[in-house]
Parts: structure tokens; sequence; C-alpha cells
């Protein structure tokens, strides 16, 4: 049973718009995935504004050496997309882990983003891609990178008045480039860590690293410190060994030592040492 | 109440809905189809599946509105031309229905994947049923009635073509 | 001929055309919605309830407590302890208080969460290990359920003549059925007034005695019907809506609907008990064994529901299906008031396989003996003493299915690291534990010239209702399936029993036998095999009566000794190999099971896409038991973090079924059921030592527990 609320559903971005401005408790619903579940459990909110069929925040067009991903893309369609298959290989792979076949072809990659799930598989393959987010509220639009949006668990600084419409992210060419996760079944599970990586390598050095990691600390994050030690480093087992210990560290720094640490960690050593090694 | 218009089982439908009413709840109440069920309602068993322009959706997590302009399918689509799908077929001769309340959730979504898929693999068989639980079966005959049905259909578009 | 083949489900049709009518599915009309309100605390004396915020709701009819109740407050499926809406006290975290009665459903769910309950907590006992020194009793007599005890030979001199022991700990934890269909059902009076509840059930007649005695009529005035039932595996065998549906139309006196939700269902309903199990076992350096000594301890929760049963049942089986000749078996179970354990698929047994195939597995690896070899060598044949030192006169297929297993073990070989290979052997009692638990049913003949079959068995998916109907045909001989099956209805039945025990096969399938016996002579003697049609012989017999044949079963055991549990408490047992592959990530700790080889002695297969079923699902279910499921209070509330097998958690599953002709079974069969799920948990955990060399003795081996435990190894072995 959920709350009593009212929808509305725009058709266009600039109808959105005017009801997110106008409306005095709205709530934004792309697939509801995770806002049904919430309401289920007794979110309230006035109205809901149904934005999954505004044809502005579909498609994915690339754009001034960039990619512009639509904030209600699936992650059904976004896992099958050509553009980010070839050039953000660890969204594509993630996205197709999200969930299950249902989820994926209702859930959107501006929901997993606005409910900024520590666990959220989208996130760390956009923050290796340099993801920027547009808001747009009547009126005004504004960029925002990724890492600065999540502040903390499961909150943004997404306005409520704001919608997210579409994110940016930077291609990647010529990388390694993957994403693992761990869950408790095969799928249509919450991962309980993630890893994306794109890596650029020369015979046996290090051009380019770009790590990051979910589920693991408060936010998912990428490790600077391991990045810059990377980028130009010989390939060899020292300095990938160093580059794991460094992670670890900057994990330990952010969060503590955690009790899920005691899996975590080596499960997140044995990962990157293979995902270094390639 | 917004009066909603959508394709359903083939037939254009017109129908008044609460703005926070689920599909689930359009369909087996409404609409009498009870063949849809409700497992959990959060979306982590299956059994609310439905098709949305021929993609499976937890009908539980929709809300009615939603399907607006849509085409929505439910088990009874199988067979609306007073045969048996041979997926139906396929899941009675193979032994894939033990309770059956999983079963239209399943039929569904292996539908989806023939549309999609004339010729799936053991691989694309498990993924297209893995966002349906089964506690009794083990998933075991239901796969091989969908490989099973999936021949069927083959031949058949042959025959036709 | 019809056993033996693969006869379409006779209820296979309308399910896969979404018309068979599920308990959900129900309606009435002028039916009104029932809610529960249940207790937030584990323990507690209720000092004030007041319903009035709920009761001002627009479209609140009632709301009913145990003062509404006009009969019996306590129910049980084997001691009336536990009752239908708490008096003054609360036991568990869900127990029920109240029945609100609405308009809609949505009303009285509003109405349940405006109710304001009073409490003054009591402590609580949450470990089992400290439930009988605490100072808290939850029940007047103490907070020792039952304590069952297998005393054979002499374990103490059995352990001094061993070359080896090993000893370890092994632990489970709450399960939960997770039947895709909550509980569920309708209640609505009839044209003379009879209270009619139809529902979500393994049983149909105990059901209705319990609605007799809670509202004080008798049992001719209460009438249920199983609706098709989406999965029971031993959680609808209690009552659960059946006697709200009730109290709710006695005092309403109009059709009343509910539905547990999910959320319901895991908080309140019962679970596998949690066991823990001190397990020793002696052996000589040739592998046989000499001695095995068990400590079990069971949280059975606040309420007997089956916690008798599955004390009994565990102690029975603790040896594992092996000649041993000194047992000592203590098994406990205790009050707490963590939630209700109750029937659960196997009822303790796979909890004890876990156990004593590891033990076995330990023993052979300390002798330098395989696997494979050390259960040939102990296995339970024909001859042989079981622990209660009954002696398996027949159909006793444990040998065959190890080697039918035998081939694809011998040779296994390791793909890489962290592949490996287990074996799970197990022997399950078909029927309840040395007691009476009969089965009736009755046959008689139609206008139309077929056969009408009564049959009380509630099929819950496994397929009984066709099993029967393939009896009936083959015990008859007849060429066509002439029958009409009229099915699940108390009005039309005799009491069958419970589907529960594996038994329905076994002991409704020889009443059906029993009764078709009385029915064949007849027919011989109209000459219905020489010709004439089941139409000409109704009408011979409608001018005077048309006769009705009974059939009756009752399995021949021994009530067990109430000290040693000496004697034969099952008429026949059920064995069974499972071999595992694994593939575990050392990395991650998650482990892929590979392959299954599931080699089933079921005395014979009625319907064997039926028995692979069987089969398929309690692989399933055996790997949800080892490696994901664990029902945490108070986090475990839903699907979401409650994981069961997905399609992609699956290995191949190859089928074995060896046919050990039982001679007391129908046709020769004995049951699966619950064999299906006994041994696959502890093949998993065997075969992820035998991948990594760790001893998980602890459910669910997930992989987090996995990893930390890998680590720890790697650690020692520095």
């Amino acid at each position: 049973m959920l709350p009593k609320f009212a929808s509305v559903i725009p058709r266009t971005k600039d109808e959105a718009l005017s009801w997110l401005s106008s409306l005095e408790n709205p709530k934004i619903i792309a697939g509801g995935t995770d806002l049904m579940v919430k309401m289920r459990a007794g979110k309230h909110c006035s109205h809901v504004i149904d934005v999954a069929g505004i044809p502005e925040l579909m498609g994915v067009t690339e754009e001034d050496a960039k990619i512009s991903i639509g904030a209600a893309m699936t992650h059904a369609r976004l896992s099958a997309e050509g553009t980010i298959v070839r050039n953000a290989r660890s969204l594509a792979l993630a996205c197709g882990l999200i969930g299950s076949p249902q989820i994926r072809n209702m859930g959107t990659i501006g929901g997993n983003l606005a409910n900024a799930s520590p666990a959220a598989d989208s996130i760390p393959p956009l923050l290796i891609h340099d993801a920027i987010l547009t808001l747009e509220s009547q009126g005004l639009r504004r960029k925002v990178a990724l890492e600065e949006a999540i502040v903390a668990p499961y909150v943004t600084s997404i306005d409520r008045k704001e919608l997210l419409s579409s994110v940016e992210i930077n291609p990647l060419r010529g990388y390694r480039e993957g994403y693992r996760r761990v869950a408790k079944r095969a799928t249509w599970a919450i991962s309980r860590l993630g890893v994306a990586f794109a890596i650029k390598e020369d015979g046996n050095r290090f051009i380019d690293v770009r790590l990051a990691i979910g589920s693991c600390t408060p936010m998912p994050f990428r490790p600077g410190k391991v990045e810059n030690l990377l980028a130009g480093s010989e390939k060899n087992d020292a300095v990938i060994a160093e580059a794991i210990r460094v992670a670890l560290e900057e994990i330990k720094f952010i969060s503590g030592i955690r009790p899920s640490y005691a899996y975590k960690l080596p499960v997140l050593k044995g990962i990157l040492e293979e995902v270094l090694r390639g | 109440m917004k009066t909603i218009n959508l394709i359903l089982n083939g037939k254009e439908t017109s129908i008044e809905v609460e703005d926070n009413e689920t599909l689930l709840t359009t369909l087996r109440e409404r609409l009498g189809i009870t063949s849809v069920k409700e497992g959990c309602g959060i979306g982590e068993c299956g059994t609310c599946t439905v098709l949305v322009d021929d993609e499976p959706h937890y009908s539980c997590l929709t809300l009615a509105s939603k399907a607006n302009g849509r085409d929505i399918k439910t088990v009874e689509y199988l067979s609306s031309s007073g045969v048996l799908h041979p997926l139906q077929e396929a899941f009675i001769k193979s032994g894939a229905v033990q309770c059956g309340y999983c079963t239209p959730g399943m039929l569904l979504s292996a539908y989806s994947l023939l549309l999609r898929n004339a010729d799936p693999d053991a691989h694309d068989i498990k993924e297209a049923i893995s966002g349906n639980l089964c506690r009794c079966t083990g998933y075991i005959q239901i796969e091989e009635a969908i490989k099973n049905a999936a021949e069927i259909c083959k031949c058949n578009t042959q025959n036709e073509g | 001929m019809f056993i033996g083949q693969d006869i379409t489900r006779v209820d296979a049709l309308d399910k896969v055309l979404g018309t068979a009518a599920f308990a959900h599915d129900l309606k009435k009309n002028n039916m009104l919605f029932a809610s529960v309100v249940r207790s937030s605390r584990p323990h507690a004396v209720i000092r004030k309830i007041d319903v009035s915020a709920a009761l001002a709701i627009e479209g609140v009819v009632k709301i009913l407590s145990h003062e509404d109740i006009p009969g019996e407050n306590l129910f049980g499926a084997i001691k009336k302890d536990q009752p239908f809406l708490a008096e003054g006290r609360v036991r568990y975290k869900g127990e029920a208080i109240l029945v609100v009665v609405a308009a809609t459903e949505e009303t009285a769910h509003k109405a349940s969460d405006l109710v304001r309950i009073d409490y003054e907590d009591l402590e609580y006992v949450s470990d089992p290990f400290l439930s009988i020194q605490s100072p808290v009793l939850i029940h007047d007599g103490g907070n020792l359920l039952s304590h069952r005890k297998v005393i054979k030979g002499d374990a103490a001199k059995g352990f001094e003549s061993s070359d080896v022991i090993v000893e370890n700990t092994y632990s489970t934890t709450w399960i939960d059925h997770a039947y895709m269909e909550t509980e569920a059902g309708i209640g609505y009076a009839d044209e003379k007034g009879r209270i009619v509840v139809a529902s979500s059930t393994q049983n149909i007649h105990y059901k209705m005695k319990e609605i007799s005695r809670l509202l004080a009529i008798p049992t001719e005035h209460v009438r249920v019907v199983q609706a098709t039932t989406g999965g029971g595996f031993g959680g609808k065998l209690d009552v659960t809506v059946e006697g709200y549906l009730a109290l709710a139309v006695w005092h309403t006196k109009r059709p009343v609907f509910m539905r547990y939700t999910r959320e319901e269902s895991l908080l309140a309903q019962t679970k596998r008990h949690p066991l823990y199990i001190v397990y020793k076992t002696g052996a000589r350096k040739d592998g046989s064994l000499t001695a095995v000594e068990v400590n079990i301890v069971g949280d059975t929760g606040p309420y007997n529901s089956y916690g008798e049963t599955v004390c009994l049942r565990a102690a029975v089986h603790a040896t594992g299906p092996y000649e041993v000749p000194n047992v000592l078996v203590n098994s406990r179970m205790f009050y707490t008031n963590n939630p209700i354990s109750g029937a659960m698929r196997g009822f303790g047994v796979p909890q004890l396989a876990l156990a004593h195939e590891s033990q076995l597995d330990e023993i052979a690896e300390r002798i330098g003996m395989d696997p494979l070899d050390i259960r040939m060598k102990n296995a339970l044949k024909r001859g042989s003493l079981t622990a209660t030192s009954q002696v398996l006169n027949h159909s006793a297929g444990l040998l065959e299915t190890l080697k039918a297993v035998e081939p694809f073990w011998r040779e296994r070989h390791k793909r890489g690291p962290g592949s490996g290979f287990g074996l799970g052997c197990m022997y399950y009692g078909i029927g309840n534990t040395g007691i009476s638990n009969p089965s009736s049913c009755y046959l008689t003949l139609t206008p139309e010239g077929r056969v009408e079959m009564h049959s009380g068995v509630c099929d819950i998916g496994q397929g009984s209702d066709t099993v029967l109907l393939q009896i009936l045909c083959d015990a008859l001989g007849m060429e066509e399936m002439g029958i009409d099956l009229v099915r699940g209805d108390t009005d039309t039945s005799y009491d069958t029993g419970s589907t529960s025990a594996s038994r329905q096969t076994y002991i409704s399938g020889m009443a059906v036998c029993d009764a078709a016996q009385k029915l064949k002579k007849y027919l011989k003697h109209q000459g219905y095999y020489d010709g004439k049609s089941l139409k000409d012989i109704y009408r011979n017999a409608a001018a005077s009566a048309i006769p009705v044949f009974e059939g009756h079963f009752d399995p021949p055991t021994t009530a067990p000794d109430p000290e040693t549990s000496q004697g034969a408490p099952y008429a026949t047992y059920a064995f069974a190999t499972h071999m595992t592959q694994v593939d575990v990530d050392e990395v991650t700790g998650v482990c892929k099971i590979v392959k299954v080889h599931a080699a089933h002695d079921v005395g014979r297969a009625i319907n064997v896409s039926s028995v692979r079923g069987q089969i398929y699902g309690g692989v399933a279910m055996g790997i949800g038991f080892a490696l994901m499921e664990e029902f945490i209070p108070g986090k475990s509330e839903s699907f979401d973090n409650y994981y069961l097998p997905t399609s992609m958690d699956m290995p191949d599953v190859e089928v074995m079924i060896i046919e050990d002709r039982e001679p007391t079974g129908p046709f020769g069969a004995k049951g699966v059921g619950e064999p299906a799920l006994i041994p696959q948990a502890a093949a998993i955990v065997n075969a992820i030592k035998d991948a990594t060399g760790v001893s998980m003795r602890q459910l669910p081996c997930d992989m987090e527990r996995l990893k930390v435990a890998l680590e720890k190894s790697k650690e020692k072995g520095r």
C-alpha cells in the first residue's frame, strides 16, 4: 500500500521543471525501482513527477569529445548501447549487472545516481570517466562533478527542486577497462564490493590508471594517491604491491576499520592485483 | 484519478486509476487479471512480472499511470488465440510447473526472450528468467521447456515462411 | 501402464493459463478484509490495549481479541500451547494480538497501525544454551521443551576401541520457507451457517479440528478447502490465517479475506530450527565406524509447533545412513523468545547431514581412505541395524546410489585451484516418527461411467494429485485414465494426514491401493474386466445403492523407547547420494556450484518428471541453505536481503533414479520430497573442503565467511 499522492506526467523537460518549481513537496520518479520501495515503507510526498517518458532525457550523444547520457536512460539500454560499450565499457558492464532483467528494463541511470547508494554500480564507472551532472531547475542550469554531488550515503547535493537531466562523461579509448563486483548470489544482489577500472599501459609501463571503488567507503571514491603513484610507473610486482597498500590505507583513512573490512580488504587486494596485472 | 488508455493483451482498454495505484493492483483488482501475482511487493520475487512493450517489468513497482499509451501483456495473451502457446505446452510437458505461483511471470519472461532471440542458448535462457524466483523447481525443467519451445517456435516460423 | 510414465500433471494446464485459483485470488461478494496486530516486543506483559483510534476509522467493522474467542485460545500441531491471540503476554516479536476486520485491506492495515499497546517488557531469553538456567520462564513447565536420546550399545567402549576419533561443533541458523505465495485465505458462512475456510495450506482436516476448538462448534459445522497452494515446505502445516478468518466470520457474519505481506510472513511465521551440534565420531583404521556421540541443542522459539518432532527426528537420524554399533545421542530443544522454529523440509535432518557427512570425510582423511569408499564400507543395507536397532528388511538402496555416482567420482579431476568435489549421503524415514499417521480415502462410481476418487491430500506443488491418479489407474488395471478427482475438501474426503514427512505417495498411495483392491474385487464381480462398461455397472448399482470403497493405510511402526529411542520408528526409508562439484574463487570467497550428480533410491518413481522436479528443487534449496540463506531476526525483513538461489545460481544436475522397491509401498514407492534437499548442503561443504582445505562448520558458508576462513588458513599456513 502506497501513501496518498498525486502524479503528474510532463511530456517535456520544461513542463517537468515547471511542475518541480510550482509543487510543494514533489518527488521525481523515473523507473521507480527505488522510490516505489521507499514509498511502500512509508515515505511521503504530495506529488510524483514522472519523467521516464520525456524524450529530452533519453538518448546517448557524442559532442565535443564528450558523451552525454540522458538521465532517463535505462540500465538495459545503456548496457547494450554501442557508444557506451565502445567508449565506457565499465559503465556498460556495470549497468548489465544491476538488479535483474526487469529492474534493468525499469531503472535509470539518473535514478541510480540520485539514490546515491554506497553500493550503486553505475557510480564507480562514472567516476573514472570524470562524470559531470547537469542539474536543471526553472530558469537555471548548473553542472557539478559527480564526486561533489554525492555528499553522504544516500545523500546528494541535488536540490529537491532540481532535475538531473543528463550525465556527461569523457570517453576512454585504448584502455583496458572493466567492472568487477562481488555479491552474495550470482545475480540480482546488492554489490558488496565494486571496482571500476580503466588502464592504459604500454609494454611494461602504466601510462594512466583510473580506479574507482564502490561499496567499501560511505561514498564510492577514486583512490587518487594510487592513481598518481601508478601514472608513468613501471609495471612490476613491487609497484603493484605498493599501489595496493596505498589503496587500503586510503580506505582506512576515509572509513576507519569497519567490521566488514575483514572480508572486503583482502578481497579488494586480490581484485586489484588481478586488475592491475591484467 | 486518471484515465489511462493502453493496449491490454492485444485489446484497446481504457480504465480509471488512482494516482498512487500500482499496475499490479489495477490488473488484479480492477480488471480481475489474477494471473499476475503478488509475492513480495518490492520487486524482489518476479511473480508480478508483466510485459510492457514486450519487455518484462515488475508491476508491483510500476505506477498504473505509467501504463498509459503502452502495450501491456499478461500470460492470458499467450493463449489469446484460443490455443496454447508452445511455451505453455512445453512447460506442461517438461514438468516445469509445480506449485504454479511463479509460472505466469516465468512464461512472460520466456516469451519476451523468444521475441528478442529465436535461438537462445542455455545462458540466454538462464539470464532471461534470472529475475523470476522459483522455490519449487530448481529452474532446470523450466529452462528445458523454454529451449524446447524455442525449437518449436523456430519450426513454426520456418513453416510459415 | 501409468506408473513410471511422465504423465502430464492434472493441475498444470490451469497454472500455465493463469486461471488456477490460489488463496490470494479468492473473492466473495460483500467480503471484508482482516489484518493481524502483532507484538513489537520479544517478551512482555500487555498492560493496556487502546483501540479507540483504530475503531474511529471509517470502514473498521470489528477488532477482535482473545476475549472474543468462544472456544479454546490455544492451538498447536503437537501440543496446544500457542495462543491464536495473545492473552496478556507475548512471547515473541510478531506474536498475534488482535485481528482487525475492515471494509478494505488498506483500512484494515491503517487501523492496525493505530492500535496503541502498552507493554511491560520482561527479560527475554535469546540464547538456547542459557535458556535452561534462566529465571525467565517462557512456559510454566520450564524452558526445556523436549529431550530425546538415542542409546545403542556402549558409546564409551566404542570410542575406546577406535583408532581415530574426530570431534567437531557444527551450527545452522533460522531459514525461511520463502514459498512464492504467502499465507492467505478466505472465510465465509455457507447457507447452513457452517464456517467455511479456503486457504493456502498443507492440510485440511487438522485445520478443521483447530477451528472447531477455537469456536467451540462441532467439526461437522466446519469445512476447510485447500486452495491451489503456492508452496509449503512445512510452513503451512500450522494454523496460519485459518483461525483468524474463522473468528472474523463468526463475529461479522460476512465473508472475510486475509493475506500476509511478505514482511509479515518473514516476521511471524515459523522457521527452520537453528541447531548446534557437537559431534564425536570414532572409527577403526579400516574405516569402519565404531561409535558416534552427538549432542544437539535446538532453539525452538516460544512455542512447540513441531519442535518435539524435530528434536526426535534429528536424534534418530543423527548417525546418518551408516551402520554404527555404538550410538549415544542427546537432542534437546529449548524455548527462547526468538522466532518460532517449526516444520521445514527435512525436520532437522539437513542440519544433521551437514555434521555426519563432514565427520565422515574428516575420518576418511585421517586414515587415508577415499570418501566414497568409507561410505560404501559403512552404508546401511538390507540386514543392517539402524541407530535405533531397526533391521532394514527391504528397500535399502544406499549402496546403489553410491554405485550410481561412483563412475563420476572415480574419474573426477580438479580443474585448478579452488576446484573441489564433495559427497553427501542421507537416509530419511518416510512418515511421522514412531506414531500412527494414517491416511484414508474413498472411491465411488459416477453415472457417466467414471471412477471418482475422493482425496483429502493437499498437493502443494509436488504433484501428489497426479501420482495418486496414476497409482489408482494401475491398481485398477485401467487402460485409460477414466477417473474424476474430487480433492482438497473436508466435506468430500477423509483425513489423509498432512502433506509432510515425504509421506503422501507412500501412505496415501497405499490407502488408494487399499480402496482400489476393494473396488477391483467389486468390478471383477460386476464383469468390468470381461468388457462390461462402468456406465452399465453404475446403472445396475444405482437401483440399490452406489457402493463406496474405502481405503486406509497406517505405516507399521513402533513407538520409540522413551529412554533409548530404540524401535522401528518408520516403515521405510529413502536413501540418496549427492556428488557436488564446486569452483571456489579464492580471491572473493564466491563458491560456484558447477555440477551435481544426485542419485536417489525412491523405491519406485511413479511420475519420473515429478521425481526429477523434486530433486532439482531440493538441490536449489540445498544451495540456498549452504551458501546464502540466513534469517536474521530484525534484519531479514523481506527478499531484498533474504536471498534465494536464482536460475543463475543453479548448476547442471544429473539425476539418477534408483528403484529398490519397497514391498509395503504403492508399487514399491517410498518418497523423495525431503530427501531431495537433505544431502546437498553437506556435499557442498565437503566439496569446499576438498577445494580449499578449509572446513566450514557453520552455515551459511557464504562468500564472506568463506573468504575470512581462507585468509585465516593462509595465515596459519605461514
